[in-house]
């Protein structure tokens, strides 16, 4: 059966993607949820790890139904050379290939880019690894709050005069996923301005040095290394969470003299406008330590929603530190497509997370859950591959397809 | 010849979310043409400064070119639209208000220029109240969710942080951007069509806590304002070592034997099952085993210790710095900064074989390409 025409910028993009865990299956959704038909190679010889994380069923395990959406599974014993052919039958009929397996597996499967080039002349393929395919540390693998460390942006996040803690310990593998599905759209461009294909070597560090670039470029034009600074700002002050009724935290971020004013104005401390430690930013700055903690003063009883709503209507930046209740009981986050329903192939219902963005027109349809192990056997098999019921039958029974 | 090369694109952004949306799709070679307001963009004025030019926008301004428009006068506004109609895509990051003052908002721009690829990045999307469409990266941090997890393990009492830097969520914003205008540009390469993008600061922020918050909005995993939330458990943190820190994870038996190898089997290490981390991770064992480990790590050089786990298949790593990155043998082998008038540039993740991001050129001084628009 043909799959159903979803639309988005990508259609008519095929992706195969050879991945686990979680940034390289983000890498895949994401150019699924532009609207490519992504294809994820699985097999239960060598299953992804998220089927497996908390319960029995494969098919219904929380983590790899909260990451796969709109994206296609055929199953391929990649420990067969039947099913190695197989699959290099599939990358034939690919523009993108992605992996992030451990350095040298791809090469180990006989899938390096030589290898996959040989097979089509103009393929993409964008290999996902901590430290990138090759090199000095090439060898080394980690974990998502590792890619953070190395990349320089956990030393820069903590609070202040405390051991650098980093973002949460999730923070990370998405990202990176984000890089890698950039990357690819771009090298779609390349070939189809001159045809040629090539191989896109991502690092999960460097990717998260970029989400700290400017720090790393100042300190390579100042010799000056940036620090954890809690929340400090060295342009604004206030800029803070500061606490609220019932041990919420608001986040108030100030810029200029007139929403410093109207923030004092909000909190009925006029007398601070008058105070000398805090009559511009430099002074602001300089105390800073005694300007929070006359703001967490006056915060600490009120209630958050409604200080945030009399900041924000005299043009104050104030928005209310969200906790996970918070986020998903949100009206505004699942009226607007931040949210999405989709529906699996067993008829369940199951809110996920949405992209970034919205687009018009020809926004790519978000209706389809994660797949069924092998759900999309048909389609490559019979549809993409011209095999018929049979030879997948007998493919099926002798565990090629398993 | 890098990916983007023959692609024009129009920068009004003013804030650092659209500026590196734009310097991402400019590093692959496409022409940027930054329209800064006189007497500069808001970037040019922020610092750290060196020889009073600012770094932050020495860096986010890579291989662009500057014009030079009043855009609240009609006859420079006219310019633009000249510009736009020669131009692929057109990046923004103002507030929908401000947009449809200057005729630059989502039908405006449909109306007069039905090819460009129309991209508005804003803190909540273009549907959000007026009053939410000024937030900085603190406000969005915290109101997608990241900063109250922020750091793990962190106590009640203590302040949701910011993330790493000034504008981590203008960068995750960004990087969104780019992906999706080099989607639509795909699109209009096959259909000669433009397409309007409404990118969402805070969605941008959910879409990467992914599954952490997935499982927790199927109900898969408990919703409630404890911060620990989008915790994982287990030992992994930071620790203080000889010169500097280093970041441990572990998850399974096999770590534990490695780290224990590592440190040369220490009499404390038996009071711990050896499957502990996999079923008897409790508060108490994590408590017991950071007071052991850290009373050995802090005798321990980084750079040693790390390479000696990795042997092990320990993920055990350095806590960089940004002093440490520039002489990291993999960063150097990869290319990772780029000299460009004596500095090094980090430039991207992402190694190209056939199309490389290349600096070309360092970020222009105000009005450098006025010529553009005589």
């Amino acid at each position: 059966m043909p799959l159903p025409e979803r639309g988005g910028p990508l259609a008519g993009v095929r992706v195969l993607e050879i991945t686990k865990v979680w940034a390289g299956p983000y890498a895949g959704k994401l150019l699924a949820f532009l609207g490519a038909e992504v294809i994820k190679v699985e097999s239960k010889s060598n299953l992804d790890e998220m089927r497996a994380y908390g319960g029995v069923d494969i098919d219904s395990a929380p983590y790899f139904l909260s990451i796969n959406q709109e994206v296609q599974s055929v199953q391929v014993n990649m420990k067969s050379e039947e099913g190695m052919a197989l699959l290099r039958d599939m990358i034939a009929k690919s523009d993108i290939v992605i992996d992030n397996l451990r350095p040298g597996a791809m090469e180990r499967l006989g899938l390096s880019y030589e290898d996959v080039k040989a097979i089509r002349p103009d393929i993409i393929q964008v290999s996902i690894k901590m430290y990138g395919t090759d090199g000095p540390l090439g060898y080394q693998t980690g974990y998502a709050p590792c890619f953070a460390a190395l990349g320089g942006l956990s030393y820069l996040v903590g609070h202040e005069g405390e051991t650098p803690r980093g973002m949460n310990i999730r923070y990370g593998d998405s990202t990176v996923g984000a890089s890698a599905a950039f990357a690819a759209i771009a090298a779609l461009h390349h070939r189809a301005r001159t045809g040629e294909g090539q191989f896109i070597d991502v690092s999960a560090v460097e990717t998260l040095s970029s989400m700290v670039g400017d720090s790393l470029f100042a300190h390579a034009m100042t010799n000056v290394a940036p620090q954890a600074d809690g929340n400090a700002h060295p342009e604004m002050a206030p800029h803070g969470c500061y606490p609220c009724a019932g041990g919420e935290w608001l986040s108030i971020a100030v810029a200029s003299e007139e929403e410093w004013q109207a923030l004092c104005g909000v909190l009925g401390a006029e007398a601070l406008v008058d105070d000398a430690r805090f009559a511009n930013l430099a002074a602001r700055l300089t105390n800073r330590p005694d300007l929070d903690a006359a703001l967490a003063g006056l915060t600490a009883a009120r209630d958050t929603t409604e200080l945030a709503e009399a900041l924000r209507a005299t043009g104050v930046p104030a928005f209310k530190s969200m906790s996970s209740l918070d986020l998903v009981s949100d009206d505004f986050l699942w009226a607007s497509g931040a949210y999405r329903m989709v529906t699996d192939a067993r008829g369940g219902t199951r809110p996920v997370i949405g992209p970034g963005w919205r687009m018009s027109p020809d926004e790519a349809a978000i209706e389809r859950g994660a797949p069924l192990l092998g759900e999309h056997n048909d389609y490559v098999y019979r549809e993409l591959l011209g095999l018929s019921s049979d030879q997948l039958d007998d493919l099926i029974a002798r565990a090629i397809v398993d | 010849m890098t990916a983007l090369i023959g692609l024009k694109i129009v920068e009004i952004a003013e804030r650092v979310a659209g500026e590196y949306a734009s310097k991402l799709l400019a590093d692959f070679g496409a022409e940027v043409i930054k329209i800064e307001r006189p007497g500069g963009a808001p970037t040019r004025v922020m610092g750290p400064f060196v020889r009073g030019e600012s770094t932050l926008f020495k860096y986010l301004h890579t291989n662009k070119k500057s014009v030079v428009l009043d855009l609240e006068q009609a006859t420079d506004r006219a310019v633009l639209d000249r510009l736009l109609a020669k131009a692929d895509a057109l990046i923004d990051d103002h507030a929908p208000i401000w947009a449809e003052a200057h005729g630059l908002n989502r039908e405006q721009v449909a109306a007069r220029h039905a090819h460009l690829v129309h991209c508005a990045i804003t803190p909540f999307g273009q549907e959000a109240p007026a009053e939410w469409q000024i937030a900085r990266p603190l406000n969005v941090m915290n109101a997608g969710g990241w900063g109250y997890h922020t750091p793990s393990e962190t106590p009640a009492d203590k302040p949701p942080l910011k993330g790493a830097g000034r504008f981590m969520s203008d960068y995750e914003a960004g990087l969104e951007a780019a992906l999706c205008v080099a989607a639509s540009l795909w699109r209009k390469r096959q259909t000669g069509k433009g397409q309007f993008i409404d990118i969402s600061e805070i969605a941008v922020q959910l879409s990467r806590a992914d599954c952490v918050l997935g499982r927790i909005l199927a109900g898969e995993a408990d919703a409630g304002p404890e911060r620990a939330r989008y915790d994982m458990g287990g030992p992994g943190a930071t620790f203080a070592c000889k010169d500097g820190h280093v970041f441990l994870v572990m998850t399974t038996r096999a770590h534990w034997t490695g780290l224990c190898q590592l440190m040369g089997n220490p009499d404390w290490t038996t009071a711990f099952p050896a499957d502990w981390l996999e079923f008897h991770c409790t508060a108490d064992r994590v408590a017991e085993f950071r007071a052991g480990f850290t009373g050995w790590i802090v005798t321990q050089e980084k750079d040693a210790v790390a390479e000696a786990a990795q042997k092990l298949g320990v993920a055990l790593v350095q806590v960089n710095t940004a002093a440490d990155l520039p002489d990291n043998p993999q960063y150097r082998h990869r290319g990772y900064f780029q000299t460009l008038e004596g500095v090094a540039h980090p430039t991207v993740p992402y190694r190209m074989s056939a199309s490389p991001v290349r600096l070309a050129s360092p970020a222009p001084v105000l009005g450098a390409d006025q010529e553009e628009v005589a």
